[in-house]
Parts: C-alpha cells; structure tokens; sequence
C-alpha cells in the first residue's frame, strides 16, 4: 500500500474517536447553552415581575405568566421540565417552567412562567448537521495538507526510492539529492556508503575472477601446448600414459574454471542484454549440436515445440538449453528417449537414464556426485540461469528412471 | 605465409612459435602492444594471431589498425576472457577466428589452416592426403577415387587430421573441436570412438588404407601408412 494511502487509512481512523466524541460533546454543549438562555431568560422575566409588582402591586400588562397556583408556597424560585401538548402538530414538546412565589396583598401566589424549549430531536439534528459540515471541512482540508505535506516531505525520500530502483551493479553509483530533513540526510548517506561498498566488492569480485582466469588459463595453456609436444615426441621412452594424465587434468581443470567463472558471472548479472529469444529456435538449434550423439545412441527423440518468446540474454538462453540437452543425451542409455515440450508456460525435457535413488533436487547443486563419481557443474549453470530470470526449476526421477527437468517461465 | 603471433606470456610465445614454424609457417613475434603496433604499421602479414590482454593496450585495437594498413589479413583473436562481449566486438572489428586459452595447438593449426584456405590464399580448395582429398569449399571427400558421405563430426573429424598430419590428436582435442564448449569432454569419449569407427568403415570401405592409427589411452594420429 503506498505511504499516502497508508496515511488517509490512519487519519482517518484517528477520525472515528473524534466523531463520536465530538458529537455526544456538541449535543451536550447545546443542550446546556439552551437550558442556560432559557433559564437566564426565566429570571430575567421573574425579576421583572418582582420589581414591577413591588412598585405597582400589580402585574404588568404584558407578562409571561403561564399560571398563578394561589396559596401554595415556594421558598426559593424553582425550576422545572415539563411537556406540553402542542396541538399544531398534535406532539410533545418540551417546555421549561419557573416557579416563584409573590406575596400579594399577604396572600401567597406562586406565579408560573414558562419558556419552549429546544427539541432533543432537534439538538441531535443540529449536532449532526455541524459534524458533518465540519468532517466535510476536516475531509477536505486534510486531503489537501497530506498531499501537499506528503509531496513535500516525502519528496527527498521517493527520489532516492527512485533512483534505489534503477540503480544496476555494473552501472555508476547513483547521486542522492541533498534534503534538509536529517533522517532522510542519514538514510542517504548510510546508503550512499553501503551502495559504494557494494559496488567496490562487486568490482573486486569481478577483477578477482577476471585475474584468476586470465592468469590459469593462460598457464594451463603452456602446460597444455608442452604436454602436447611431448606426446607428439618421436622418442617413445617416454611414459605416455602419465603424459595424458596430466593433460586430462589440465583440460578438465580450464572446464572447470571456465564453468565456475560462467557460473560467476551469471550470478553478478554481468550478462545484461535481454532480447527477445525465440525459444524454439534455441531448441532445435541445441538439438542440431547433438544430432549425430543421438544417432550414435539410438536415442528417439519425441519434440513438441510451441512458440515461446522470452525476453532474456540470448548467450544465457543457449546455454540453458544447450545444457538441458546436452544432459539429457549424455546420461542418456542406448535405445533410450528423449521427450522435450515447449510451451509459453513451460520448457520441459524427459529422458531415459539410469536409476537413482535420493533428491532429484541435489542433482542441480554444483558438483553434485552421480553413480559415475562427478556429474558436473552443467545443471548448477542452468539453476543458476533459472534464479537469474525467476524461473522456476524441478527435477524429478520417476520409478522407470525417467529423468525430467521441468522450467517453468513467470506469467505476467 | 608470414605470420604475426602477439601474446604477451613468453611461454605460450614460445610454445605456439614452436608448433607454427614446424608447420613451415614463417612466424613473427611480438611480446607487447607497442611493438605489435609498430610490426604492423611497418610490414605485411597474412595472418595474426593476437591476444587480447597486452601489456600496454588491447588487442581489439590492433585488430582497428590491421583493419586500417591490410584489410587481406587474416585474424585470429586468442583471450583468455571467454566474455560473449569480448568475442562479438572481436568480430565485429573484423577478426576472422577466437580461441579462449587454454586451447590446443591442433586446434591453432586446424583454424589458421582453415582460414587460409577460406582466404584462398593457396588458389585452391581442394586439400589432399594420400589418396584421400577433401574439397572444402563443396565439402566433399574422396577416398581412392570415390565419393565418401560423411556425417557433419566426421567430415570435421577428418579435415582436423588433415590439419595435422602426424600430429597426435588427443580425445580432449577432438572433442573440443567438434563441440566447443557443447559437451563435457570426458562424457565424450564414447561419442568420439563411434565417430572414429564409422569414418574408418567408410574411408576403408573404398579399398583405401586405414590413415587413422589409434595412440593407445591418448588419442588418435593421422599418417599414411
């Protein structure tokens, strides 16, 4: 959820509380402010009523009297709730009475004056009426100053977002624009350190691997070329059989090496240039690489190949399915099969092999061991190939020991 | 044919010098980039094989200067970085070949030999071994004045002994040479024994001597018998 929703969501919860609060407040508030006027109305009135009877021993000629109860006696002006019958409307209407009494020629009257007063109804109406001008005002208001606030404080922190997002490895560091703000200053500046960290131990990583297989390879080159000319030596003392061996290792140790770097290289993302690759193409072309391998073992190969286009390096496409073939064909058996199924949702390769017992799965580590001791480092290259682009990547062995690798491409 | 081998490993130098002048080719050396420069500003060569890493400058920029004084020489990059990148912009600035080291130097041979023969230098397409002769150009092979079919490994298999007559050709070498970097080399061998197999049945089907001798646990050796 984005930072201002999350925001709006939190306000406006915050809102809740305040609503009701604020509501049951506003209705009391004006029930009280009426009951206040209208009781200061009452005194008023009686204190008129009292000064003018004193003077003239009589009432004026307008009045509020609603009543004079005579012989009944109040010590103390009193005040009172009542209904009353509005006949208008035929309803109950709230009314509020004071009673006081008068000495008048030494009787006792009690005069009564009464004053409408404001409906419940029509307090809880008006109250509702001003929360929801003023959550109206609120509502409005606030969205405006989030979204200014949001803009402007946040902007620092959506710019390094932004460049964060777009920065790659093998690109130049990206360059945080100062702010005033210390924690987004901070957050710049430990990222600023960790990026140039990262990117320098990329560096170092990449000249490591650069140097190491610059330097191996060239020296197993002479060790290669001078192995070479001693077994095409015409001086036949010489034991060929360790001759070869030394040879075998020193071209086993440069495919390795060769791998590994591969294998590096892939996971530093050094192969970058995605293009659209037609995935059948790349698979009938690995086939034709292994066409006369399969011939010589007899294998019969089953192929149903949908178009599929991926977006990905074209190199690392071949590779991948170079391997993937290339695997199937080499622990294949003589007489075996091949089936491959192409679709825009799956590439997956079935063959014939030897029996093997444990988790499939380990057979995608690098260097894994087979029956046959090493089985090689092709399948770590493709599983490693398959993270790079999100792929997702099984390998089962059936009871029959059927050997199948199943890819499977994100759906967008 | 004169050639200008640059590579900056002394070794290597010497080692690939060695191969190449026994072959009858006439080899220049150049240890560093200055020097390869100013080899090729002054003379002519048919074909160069250079290094990339030299001390003192790339060799993708000796390959702009050949380009710019002999566009008729051939080029054949040898790097150790086997970086896709590297290859393309080689190609892309004219080179004819790339070998990543290590490489063999049958292999060296078999590609300058082919890039010759591409170049035509030698006026004809047609290369010959006792009574077998293969015609490059229409890739087709003869054997005591038949035609033979061969599958596409074999007909490689054989114009990479033609390459290197009497030179042994250990499993690895061929192996290397018909897949590149396609096939685990030691999972090969079984492969590499039917080819022979097949290619022998056929050369010898025709009446013709068997030319391939088998050098017990290493490889095999092409030689008239």
């Amino acid at each position: 959820m984005k930072l201002i929703k999350r925001t709006y969501t939190y306000t406006a919860k915050w809102m809740i509380p305040v609503i009701i609060i604020g509501s049951v407040f506003c209705f009391y508030m004006i029930e009280y402010i009426s009951y206040e006027e209208t009781d200061e109305f009452l005194t008023y009135e009686m204190q008129r009523l009292i000064d003018y009877h004193e003077a003239h021993n009589d009432l004026p000629e307008f009045h509020q009297v609603a009543n004079i109860l005579p012989d009944v006696r109040f010590e103390k002006p009193m005040f009172k709730d009542t209904l009353m019958l509005e006949p208008g409307d035929n309803e109950m209407v709230p009314y509020r009475e004071l009673y006081f009494t008068i000495s008048h020629n030494g009787n006792d009257q009690t005069l009564v004056l009464r004053h409408l007063l404001i409906g419940r109804d029509d307090i809880a109406e008006g109250t509702l009426l001003i929360i929801l001008g003023l959550m109206f005002l609120i509502t409005v208001f606030l969205y405006i100053m989030v979204n200014s606030i949001a803009g402007k404080i946040w902007n620092p922190f959506y710019q390094t977002l932004d460049k964060l997002v777009k920065f790659k490895i093998s690109g130049p560091l990206p360059e945080f624009p100062a702010t005033a703000i210390d924690e987004f200053q901070s957050l710049n500046t430990t990222l600023d350190t960790l990026l140039k960290k990262i990117a320098d131990d990329y560096r170092h990583n990449k000249e490591f691997g650069e140097n190491a297989s610059h330097e191996l390879q060239t020296h197993l080159a002479i060790i290669r070329a001078n192995t070479e000319k001693l077994l095409n030596s015409p001086d036949t003392s010489l034991e060929l059989e360790e001759l070869q061996k030394i040879y075998t290792a020193s071209t086993k140790l440069s495919q390795v090496q060769k791998s590994l770097t591969l294998l590096s290289k892939i996971n530093n993302r050094e192969y970058s240039n995605p293009v659209k690759v037609d995935f059948r193409k790349t698979v009938e072309q690995a086939f034709e690489i292994f066409t006369e391998a399969i011939t010589i073992r007899e294998i019969s190969v089953d192929k149903h190949l949908r178009a599929c286009t991926l977006t990905m390096d074209a190199g690392l496409a071949e590779i991948l399915v170079n391997n993937l073939v290339k695997n199937a064909v080499k622990h294949n058996i003589q007489n075996g099969t091949i089936r491959i199924i192409l679709s825009p949702v799956e590439l997956t390769i079935e063959n014939s092999g030897l029996p093997f017992n444990g988790n499939a799965d380990m057979l995608l580590e690098r260097f894994a061991k087979g029956k046959s001791g090493n089985i090689g480092i092709g399948l770590a290259i493709v599983k490693q190939i398959c993270e790079l682009y999100n792929f997702r990547i099984s390998y089962t062995v059936s009871e029959q020991a059927e050997h199948k690798i199943s890819i499977f491409f994100p759906q967008k | 044919m004169k050639l200008l081998i640059v590579e900056d490993n002394l070794k290597l130098l010497d080692a690939i010098t060695e191969t190449l002048v026994a072959e009858k080719f006439l080899c220049e050396t150049s240890a560093n980039y200055p020097d390869a420069h100013e080899k090729i500003v002054m003379y002519n060569y048919d074909i160069m094989v250079i290094d990339i890493n030299l001390p003192g400058g790339s060799g993708l920029d000796l390959i702009q200067e050949i380009k710019l004084q002999n566009p008729a020489t051939g080029i054949i990059v040898i790097s150790a970085r086997n970086s896709l990148d590297n290859k393309l912009e080689g190609f892309d600035l004219g080179a004819d070949d790339y070998l990543t080291k290590p490489f063999d130097m049958a292999e060296l041979v078999a590609r300058i030999k082919s890039l010759i023969r591409r170049r035509n230098f030698a006026g004809t397409s047609i290369v010959s071994f006792g009574d077998i002769s293969i015609d490059t150009t229409r890739r087709e092979v003869t054997a005591n004045s038949q035609k033979i079919d061969l599958t596409k490994s074999e007909y490689d298999i054989l114009l990479f002994f033609f390459s290197n007559p009497g030179r042994v050709l250990t499993r690895e070498s061929i192996a290397e040479h018909i897949w590149g970097d396609n096939m685990d080399l030691a999972d090969s061998f079984d492969f590499i024994y039917s080819h022979m197999k097949n290619l022998r049945k056929k050369i010898t089907s025709t009446g013709c001597d068997d030319p391939i001798k088998a050098v017990y646990g290493v490889g095999y050796k092409f030689e008239l018998a």
